[in-house]
């Protein structure tokens, strides 16, 4: 017989490393023609953090997405990054290139001022223009200010910043400390259905609501989550590196270490939590790890839920939640499940 | 052949080699180019404001075109292949290496070992990480010799004929039979407890005897590999002004690149390292791999060395997931309130330290969870054990914990006869909650996230 | 060394390899046709999914010899000038795919699909993937994505059903 229930996965989760600085660089150069190329040292991955960075220079050269080239990981020419790990992409390379982003645009300001008879501090940039603050009739087009930087006031509009989160050191006695500039917050609550005849679990569908600040790209944010969940429920139910009493791995390959397929999949609602960090870039914080931590925290709560049964330790396979439902149902057999 | 390029003698002639070429030379062909020269790109790129918009990736439609440019789809003109030969034995001395077979073989074209390498250690926190493994193995999936050939077939076939006489020794497996004193070590002369972490807040007895309930629970999780779709891949061109040039699938190329001028000993600004397109992370790409082996064998031959990771490989001889063992105990009051928390946490790091440190820390940190404790203890320890090292992935001890404490929660819910989420709201931060650490928190929306869940989940409404 | 011949991507390709010469590498390696991907080179992953005669195949578990005379299919004989393939567009613009490298073999199961379902269902896309194997996107931004092309392919909106 087939059971459904229902589990919460709760969490939190730093931004940043714990241990020592983790600074990025960037380089930020307003081309003649008002389109901008980004330097940056960290590596894409596939969580399209390019993509996202660009957004943050664009954003803040006041110009689109598509107007922003991205120069990424060769150490002979793009500036420093401590990498594509610990959440830290969007938060403190964004930071960086956000100021970088800054520093470049306040020499387009410069130029621009007298052009527009304002002084720099009444500017702003705006949909590919510079322009008086409050009055946006009296504008110039970042291109014309950028080519006049250039080529008539001999200032090309580039900009090098960096970023390394503030921490405190933890007390090594009692980890009292500020190991994080900042934490993201999510929950994830899971459906699933347990077959108490073979301890299989199905899980039907997962609801997750993730805080990652602004989300400077909503659809990336949605992939992040879901391809976390996928790592969630592999962890829950199927995932296991073994080994035979000499230390060799028995199932070093794809045949016998099992990882989700598509059918294994649930349905996945995604929310992104509205949210605003002071001091992420325009609010931002992170989001590619957090995702794969409540999973199976949620799954392993549902299949209690479920059937009345605690699985303790990972990987929850339909084996070891098969001796959990007899070895309950022989504690007390008058019932099958808990509820 | 080149009288520069510098190829040992193995005593194989320029007949068996130009042979071996020209069973390999095949006919080429001018492929026709079948994929749009360009086409617009979407609107959510051209708008601005640029922040918020759902934007597509450039990097995305080349992944779909099938033009992305992994380190496996790049070749360079005389480019070797490397592989290397796996211990298969998790702890022994090594008595003796003999390549002299190997190297005998038409096609292979230099052969590395341990001892060849300037500084033969690495890690990002203790250098406890052999490039190849020289004295003494420490794990079944340690290299203890390379081989550059001119195809990977070949290569492979080399390693068998690689000769090492092993000295089997003592083994632990088990982290908790590695934490007692009489344990085999795993790195003598050190201890296998290698790292500790503790967090005290409040005061954790007191906080014990006041509350109405306490409940202990045991829970532990398994060693998972990243399984990146692409495994471990770099080439390395050492150059003739003694610069080396390496494409790799490392994910982080600043650190990498300190950490490849350290045990080759060089100047950075000698080393480049290219980042490509990476096929997947995950933090099993966090650390240098195969790099400096084929610089050596670059520097060696004079030609370009590739080496791509078999799928086996990916699992015995990369970072994995720590395996946790972890005990809690909660004090709560009758209506839910958690008012002391003690946890202790063991985590098997396997061979190598790698990113135990990092993975500790923020497991101690995150392991009470997102909830308003006053007295909280927590105590961590990582042990050195004679398989497969643990280190970064996705989450860095969270999964594990979370997995624990909400496991936790749920048992604690249940025997009080609270909703799960009635207990979790009772008792989550909020704005300017004190950390465990005594960090004070901003932009904190736990109740939000489980109220948005809750709310698109049914959770009122649910029955089964 | 043994000659194979076969039609790829709609032209007439030849190469002269050893005998044990897998497709796949036939395809990367003598007519440079790297979207295939090795990922696994057992026939687990998925990566190097090609289409044989219109049907799937791992092309790192056929040898070159089997594929003689066949109509091969990649990646790179989707889009021509005129434009991408409608899955190769829906997959850009839900950004389907993260690091990318099981796209192709991805997208090439997909077009099988298709081309035998012009209108599958979710546990039909779920089947019809469930060879290949992915460690970033969870499928479901893919699935949507197949959905997607499913409707341009059928000359609806892309998001007539939304």
């Amino acid at each position: 017989m087939k059971h459904r229930g229902k589990g919460i996965g709760c969490m939190w989760y730093p931004i940043g490393f714990t241990v020592a600085a983790n600074p990025s660089a960037a380089t930020v150069k307003v081309n003649e023609d008002g389109t901008a190329t980004l330097l940056t040292g960290t590596v894409e991955t596939g969580q399209g953090s390019l993509t996202v960075l660009g957004q943050i220079a664009a954003e803040e050269l006041g110009i689109s997405t598509e107007d922003v080239h991205v120069v990424s990981a060769d150490t002979d020419a793009t500036p420093m990054d401590t990498g594509a790990i610990a959440s830290r992409t969007t938060y403190v390379t964004g930071n960086a290139i956000q100021l970088a982003a800054e520093r470049a645009k306040n020499i387009l300001f410069e130029v621009a001022a007298p052009m527009l008879g304002v002084r720099p501090d009444q500017l702003e940039a705006r949909d590919r223009k510079i322009q008086v603050k409050g009055y946006p009739q009296s504008a110039l087009p970042v291109g014309e200010v950028a080519n006049h930087a250039q080529n008539g006031a001999g200032t090309p509009a580039i900009g090098s910043a960096s970023y390394n989160p503030p921490t405190v050191a933890m007390d090594p006695e009692t980890g009292q400390g500020k190991p994080f500039s900042t934490y993201v917050y999510a929950t994830q609550i899971a459906e699933v259905e347990v077959d108490d005849e073979t301890g299989e679990v199905q899980v039907i569908r997962i609801a997750a609501a993730h805080d990652c600040g602004t989300a400077i790209n909503p659809m990336l944010v949605e992939g992040q989550v879901q391809g976390g969940i996928s790592m969630g429920v592999g962890m829950a139910l199927e995932e296991e590196m073994l080994f035979d009493d000499q230390g060799r791995q028995i199932n070093p390959n794809l045949t016998n270490y099992i990882m989700p397929t598509s059918l294994d999949m649930p349905h996945i609602d995604v929310d992104i939590v509205e949210n605003f960090d002071p001091t992420g870039p325009f609010g931002a914080k992170g989001v590619g790890e957090p995702t794969a931590v409540a999973t199976s925290a949620a799954i392993l709560n549902a299949v209690y839920d479920a059937v009345g049964v605690r699985v303790p330790n990972l990987p929850a396979t339909s084996e070891k939640v098969l001796a959990a439902i007899k070895a309950k149902r022989n504690a007390d057999p008058k019932r099958v499940s808990a509820s | 052949m080149d009288e520069k390029v510098k190829v040992a003698d193995r005593g194989k002639t320029l007949e068996d080699l130009k042979q071996t070429d020209a069973d390999l030379r095949l006919p080429s062909v001018v492929e026709p180019a079948h994929f749009p020269i360009e086409t617009l790109a979407p609107e959510a790129r051209q708008q601005t404001p640029a922040v918020g918009q759902r934007a597509t990736r450039p990097d995305g439609r080349l992944h779909g075109l099938g033009q992305t440019k992994y380190i496996d789809d790049i070749t360079f003109p005389n480019m070797l292949h490397a592989k290397i030969k796996r211990a298969g034995i998790a702890a022994a001395l090594i008595k003796s290496i003999d390549t002299s077979e190997a190297e005998k073989m038409p096609g292979v074209m230099a052969v590395l070992t341990g001892n060849e390498i300037p500084v033969n250690s690495f890690g990002p926190s203790y250098q406890d990480q052999p490039v190849l493994a020289y004295e003494r193995v420490f794990h079944a999936g340690d290299g203890v010799a390379a081989v550059a050939a001119l195809t990977e077939q070949i290569a492979v076939e080399a390693l068998d004929k690689i000769k090492v006489e092993y000295e089997p020794i003592e083994a632990v497996f088990d982290p908790m039979l590695a934490m007692q004193e009489d344990a085999p070590k795993v790195h003598p002369p050190h201890d296998n407890v290698y790292a500790t972490k503790a967090i005290k807040k409040g005061d954790v007895e007191k906080g014990f005897a006041e509350a109405d309930k306490i409940f202990e629970g045991r829970f532990s999780t398994q060693m998972i590999e990243h399984v990146p779709l692409e495994p471990h891949a770099s080439i390395a061109e050492w150059d003739g002004n003694g610069r080396v040039t390496l494409w790799s699938s490392l994910g982080r190329i600043t650190l990498g690149r300190a950490d490849i001028s350290r045990t080759l000993n060089m100047p950075i600004n000698k080393i480049r390292i290219v980042g490509t397109v990476v096929g997947g992370n995950f933090g099993g790409k966090n650390e240098i791999t195969t790099e400096p082996v084929l610089a050596l064998l670059s520097k060696k031959t004079g030609r370009p060395v590739k080496m791509i990771y078999s799928r086996e490989e990916e699992f015995i001889a990369s970072t994995t997931r720590h395996p946790f063992i972890m005990d809690y105990k909660t004090g709560v009051m009758n209506d839910g309130r958690i008012v002391a928390r003690k946890v202790r946490l063991v985590l098997d790091g396997g061979a190598y330290c790698s990113w135990s440190e990092t993975t500790l820390g923020k497991a101690c940190i995150l392991s009470a969870g997102p909830y308003n404790i006053d007295n909280l203890h927590v105590e961590a320890f990582c042990t050195y054990t004679n398989k497969t090292m643990a280190g970064a992935m996705r989450g860095f001890g969270a999964p594990q914990v979370c997995f624990a404490y909400e496991s936790h929660m749920d048992d604690i819910a249940h025997d009080l006869g609270i909703d799960p989420l009635e207990i979790r709201m009772l008792n989550a931060f909020e704005e300017g909650s004190l950390s465990p650490t005594g960090q004070v928190l901003q932009s904190v929306v736990v109740k939000e996230s489980l109220q948005t869940a809750a709310e698109r989940f049914g959770w009122k409404e649910f029955s089964k | 060394m043994t000659d194979v011949s076969m039609t790829v991507n709609g032209e007439e390709r030849t190469a002269s390899v050893p005998p044990e010469t897998t497709l796949l590498t036939v395809l990367r390696e003598n007519f440079f046709l790297t979207g295939s991907k090795l990922g696994c080179d057992v026939g687990d992953c998925g990566a190097c999914t090609v289409l044989v005669d219109g049907i799937p195949v791992n092309a790192c578990l056929m040898l070159a010899g089997q594929a003689e005379g066949r109509d091969i299919v990649t990646i790179e004989g989707l889009a021509n000038q005129d434009g991408m393939h409608p899955l190769q567009q829906a997959f850009e613009n839900l950004a389907s795919l993260q690091c990318g490298f099981c796209g192709p073999g991805v997208i090439i199961s997909a077009k099988a699909l298709l081309e035998e379902n012009p209108d599958p269902s979710v546990d039909d896309i779920r089947d019809a993937l469930s060879g290949n194997l992915c460690r970033c996107t969870g499928y479901t931004k893919m699935i949507e994505a197949v959905q997607d092309a499913a409707r341009i392919m059928r000359g609806e909106s892309a998001d007539e059903a939304a």
